[in-house]
């Protein structure tokens, strides 16, 4: 038996052992008093002394601080439910915050040995793709021996199955995949490589769970059944699981091996043209490989792949591999807007500590008395701060528990809301349990150690604590309300002002004549036919084509110094009537010639930053090697960069080479509702082949507002928490100091002060704390707030409304909060409490 | 009231274990005979106190240096008797050993200064 077990045994019968020490010292005494001996000194303290030496005396002392602080908290009722609430509040918005990172970025996928999944992506000192081409992928999967195994998926517009109207999303992805993850079926089998890996095999799809459930009534027979995608037959195999968990968090109604590929879609070269990225690659590390060893080994493949095909790489381009085994591979951009997150929520839980330690402060005056007792009959500053921290820690532990309860129970609801995939669960893993253990402790220490400190050296009378403690919450909620301002204010801006061109009557028909193998020739036929019967069709008053339409799927930028300063340009390529067909006004100059090369349009911002206070036309455009005249400025648009105000645009003519990548707008004179069966049947009668995309510009733009009004919805939501939070806290300290200058206001009142004067001191206790804190949250805000730009739709990150419309809610929650108890000084009955005393 | 702690018996720091460890080779005792067996055998020059003598015992208990048993003192109380475990004898061995080079350091330095 180790001197572990002996001390834990100790422990467990410490009473018994306790009775033998007793009686071992009784009987000590006894004998002793024989000999003639009679001081013995304190029994107790001795006794007390020798079972120091089992090494328990830290858990005594712990228990009995555990004890008494349970004790203290359950005497007052209100102030611990309010402070494990307050705390309730500021933990569990972390706690949310931190189990959905979790989820997306830490949670391993459940599928087999995560950990040795890992994401390949392309990427240079000056460029960054997520998708490879697919003879790329093929040449580092056939080559790289530290890859056990590598896989593609390849997304592809919505497809449409029978005659249904709504279309279907779709994905290829080699046969291998769901062998890697161990997909089961959940009916049906799976894709097999043996069986759906070559071209001539039998046409497969597998569905997904939703899709069975929606589309086919939840009916096992489907399988072995055959449907029709785009009009070609081909046969359900299977139907993926219930809770499927699949790479990077995708989620398509069907799955179809990658070899189908060019007969789903005819005319396709996607599989054999070594210069259209378009699939993302996975791959599952050999094992004992890292991913560093991966990434050297695929850097050689790299340049033996630039040997094979130069145009297909880029100069100094490398594979970068980063763990795949999570729903989102994270990258460096997301991390910063997780931090963003972060910031704010820690915000919350500093308002929530700020206000609770203001509250434990005010206490401290209330138990003044008793903790002079307790130093009286001989208990040591170090005691009594450490019972104070332990009454911390409980209210810390308890407010826990309630944060991980609200925490979970949001993180559901959002999980239901957003429609997050089946395996995906609200229910606390260990890191979010390590994360809430870690958050607990922060809290104890931010709200408890100053007023502890000040407790145990009684000099609680002091109120600058209280102060800075007002202030600090003022600061912080300050920064929340601003911030939520701001995305209001965005999110009105993007619903009610224009983005430069009039979208409501727009559509976008995206035929897709690249993906079906169009050569630039029979592209441009196609497209003249198709604009030539739309322009005839009624209710239409505009046709014209650009490469990249707006809240398309492709958003091309890029980031240009201009006279000193990083600007992201945004560059389209369009046709002679675009601007017209937009309604984007042309100021200066003059549209493309047909045909015209080497010319170039450029927003007003733009050329402004160009060339300050100089007529832009003319001017030369440098783009790589090549010169463009510039020939006419058009109004700022934001076309691609629907939610950023920096950006500015640049229009190049479209020529021969772009027309299979081209898509058709169409203006209509009134509401385009009609058009879209219209522009269909034209399309399908000019190739049936094709399945075009047709948008209503309106309805996208609208779905894309929705999202920014959601998102300011929550913050608002977050900040207004904060804003009452810091009220509530102010109400309680001034009502707080209201009573305990009962006695002094009592007297100035009786001594012919005027009530307003009485409550203007009591007032400007709290004003100045609360003015700084205004300006330090307004300053903060200011900073923080440059990281939201790209967000804000065109609204500057100072936009006074915002920050007008944040800082007067705040001062008006402040001053009602102030005013409120101080009210009570007013109302004070004089004779009464100065009798009391 | 703080009180005084220290030992009157101007015992070396960390001897008293030995000691025990030591009277309690021969036959185990309880507390009582511990204290008289290091007073006696010591001329009466050490004492052994209450304050230390059981602090002492406790850990050494918890070491697993000695256990105690229940015995019948010679008054006729029951009491608890210490009696030395094998991991005793080996720490007792030990500090003799230890000791024995400390003196013998020590007188080496005093004859040859």
């Amino acid at each position: 038996m180790g001197e572990l077990m002996r001390r834990i045994r100790y422990l467990l019968n410490r009473r018994r052992f306790d009775a033998e020490l007793e009686n071992d010292m009784e009987f000590h005494r006894e004998m002793a008093a024989r000999a003639g001996r009679r001081n013995f000194g304190n029994t107790l303290l001795l006794r007390e002394r020798a079972r120091e030496a089992w090494g328990w005396t830290w858990f005594d002392r712990l228990s009995q601080d555990l004890r008494y602080a349970a004790r203290i908290l359950a005497r007052s009722p209100g102030f611990t439910a309010m402070a494990v609430l307050v705390l309730a509040i500021g933990i569990g918005v972390n706690v949310s915050a931190f189990s959905l990172f979790n989820l997306v970025a830490l949670k391993p996928l459940p599928v087999r040995d995560p950990d040795s999944l890992v994401r390949l992506e392309r990427r240079s000192p000056q460029s960054y793709t997520s998708e490879m081409p697919y003879p790329s992928f093929a040449f580092y999967r056939d080559h790289a021996k530290t890859l056990s195994a590598a896989i593609a998926v390849l997304g592809v517009p919505p497809m449409q199955i029978d005659e249904d109207v709504v279309p279907a999303s779709a994905s290829f992805v080699t046969p291998n995949y769901f062998v890697e993850l161990a997909t089961p079926a959940a009916y049906g089998r799976m894709m097999d490589p043996s069986r759906d890996g070559t071209p001539g095999a039998q046409p497969g799809v597998v569905l997904s769970y939703a899709m069975w459930q929606r589309r086919f009534g939840s009916d096992a027979s489907v399988i072995g059944s055959t449907i029709h995608l785009n009009r070609k037959p081909v046969t359900v195999i299977g139907v993926t699981p219930y809770d499927f968990a699949s790479l990077g968090g995708q989620g398509p109604d069907l799955w179809l091996p990658i070899a189908l590929q060019p007969y789903l879609i005819e005319g396709s070269g996607v599989l054999t043209d070594p210069l259209n990225s378009s699939v993302r690659m996975w791959g599952r590390l050999a094992p004992g490989v890292v991913a560093k060893v991966a990434e050297q080994e695929l850097r050689e493949l790299t340049n033996d792949l630039r040997r094979q095909s130069p145009k297909a790489v880029w100069d100094n381009e490398y594979i970068q591999a980063s763990p795949g085994g999570h729903m989102q591979v994270m990258q460096p951009e997301m991390y910063r807007v997780a931090a963003m997150v972060a910031v704010l929520t820690l915000l919350i839980l500093a308002v929530a500590c700020a206000n609770l330690g203001a509250l434990l402060l005010a206490k401290a005056v209330t138990r003044q008395h008793e903790i002079g007792i307790r130093v009286a009959i001989g208990a040591g500053r170090g005691r009594i701060f450490r019972q104070l921290c332990t009454e911390s820690l409980v209210l810390a532990v308890l407010g826990s528990l309630a944060g991980l309860a609200l925490g979970c129970l949001v993180l559901r609801v959002a999980l239901s809301e957003l429609n997050a995939p089946k395996w995906l669960s609200a229910a606390p893993d260990w890191r979010v349990l390590l994360f809430t253990m870690g958050l607990t402790l922060v809290a104890a220490i931010f709200f408890g150690l100053a007023p502890a400190l000040q407790i145990a050296r009684q000099r609680q009378q002091k109120t600058i604590a209280r102060q800075i403690l007002v202030a600090a919450q003022v600061a912080a909620s300050c920064v929340l309300m601003i911030v939520a301002g701001l995305l209001v204010r965005a999110s009105q801006h993007a619903l009610y002002t224009d983005p430069g061109f009039g979208y409501e009557e727009l559509l976008s028909i995206d035929p897709g004549l690249g993906r079906h193998g169009y050569s630039p020739m029979a592209a441009k036929e196609y497209l003249s036919q198709l604009q030539t019967r739309l322009s005839a069709v009624g209710g239409v008053k505009a046709v014209s084509l650009v490469k990249l339409p707006p809240l398309g799927h492709i958003v091309s930028n890029m980031s240009v110094e201009v006279n000193g300063r990083q600007v992201e340009i945004y560059p389209n390529w369009i046709e002679p009537g675009f601007l017209k067909t937009m309604s984007i006004p042309l100021i200066l100059g003059r549209t493309f010639y047909p045909g015209e090369r080497h010319a170039v349009i450029v927003s007003e911002s733009l050329a402004r930053r160009e060339w300050p206070g100089q007529d832009p036309i003319g001017q030369q455009y440098l783009n790589g090697d090549e010169r463009d005249n510039v020939v006419g400025v058009a109004g700022n648009a934001r076309v691609n960069a629907i939610s950023d105000d920096d950006a500015v645009e640049l229009y190049w003519p479209a020529q021969q080479q772009d027309m299979p990548d081209m898509v058709v707008m169409v203006r209509a004179a009134g509401p385009p509702d009609k058009l879209p069966p219209v522009a269909k049947s034209i399309s399908e009668s000019i190739d049936p082949k094709l399945f075009p995309e047709i948008r209503q510009l309106k309805l996208l733009y609208r779905d894309n507002v929705l999202g920014v009004e959601r998102v300011a919805a929550v913050v608002s939501l977050i900040g207004m928490v904060a804003v009452l939070l810091a009220g509530v806290g102010i109400i309680g300290l001034v009502a707080f100091t209201v009573s305990q200058r009962t006695k002094e206001i009592a007297i100035r009142l009786a001594l012919g002060a005027k009530r307003a004067q009485v409550l203007g001191t009591i007032v400007r206790q709290f004003s100045w704390p609360v003015c700084i804190g205004l300006i330090a949250g307004t300053g903060l805000a200011g900073v923080l707030s440059k990281f939201l730009r790209k967000a804000l739709y065109g609204v500057s990150n100072l936009d006074p409304l915002g920050y007008g419309g944040a800082i007067a809610v705040l001062i008006v929650v402040l001053v009602v909060a102030v005013l409120f108890p101080a009210r009570r000084a007013l109302r004070l009955d004089v004779a009464k409490s100065l009798h009391c005393e | 009231m703080p009180m005084t702690n220290t030992p009157k018996s101007g015992m070396p720091p960390g001897a008293l274990p030995m000691l025990i460890l030591r009277v309690l080779h021969s036959s185990s005792l309880h507390g009582y005979a511990i204290a008289q067996r290091i007073h006696v055998l010591s001329s009466e020059v050490l004492a052994v106190e209450e304050g230390l003598l059981y602090p002492t015992l406790q850990k050494m208990l918890v070491k697993g240096w000695v256990t105690g048993e229940w015995g019948t003192s010679e008054t006729g109380r029951k009491v608890r008797f210490y009696r030395l475990t094998p991991e005793g004898r080996k720490q007792l061995k030990a500090e003799l050993s230890g000791y024995d080079r400390m003196t013998q350091a020590i007188q080496e330095v005093l004859r040859t200064a």
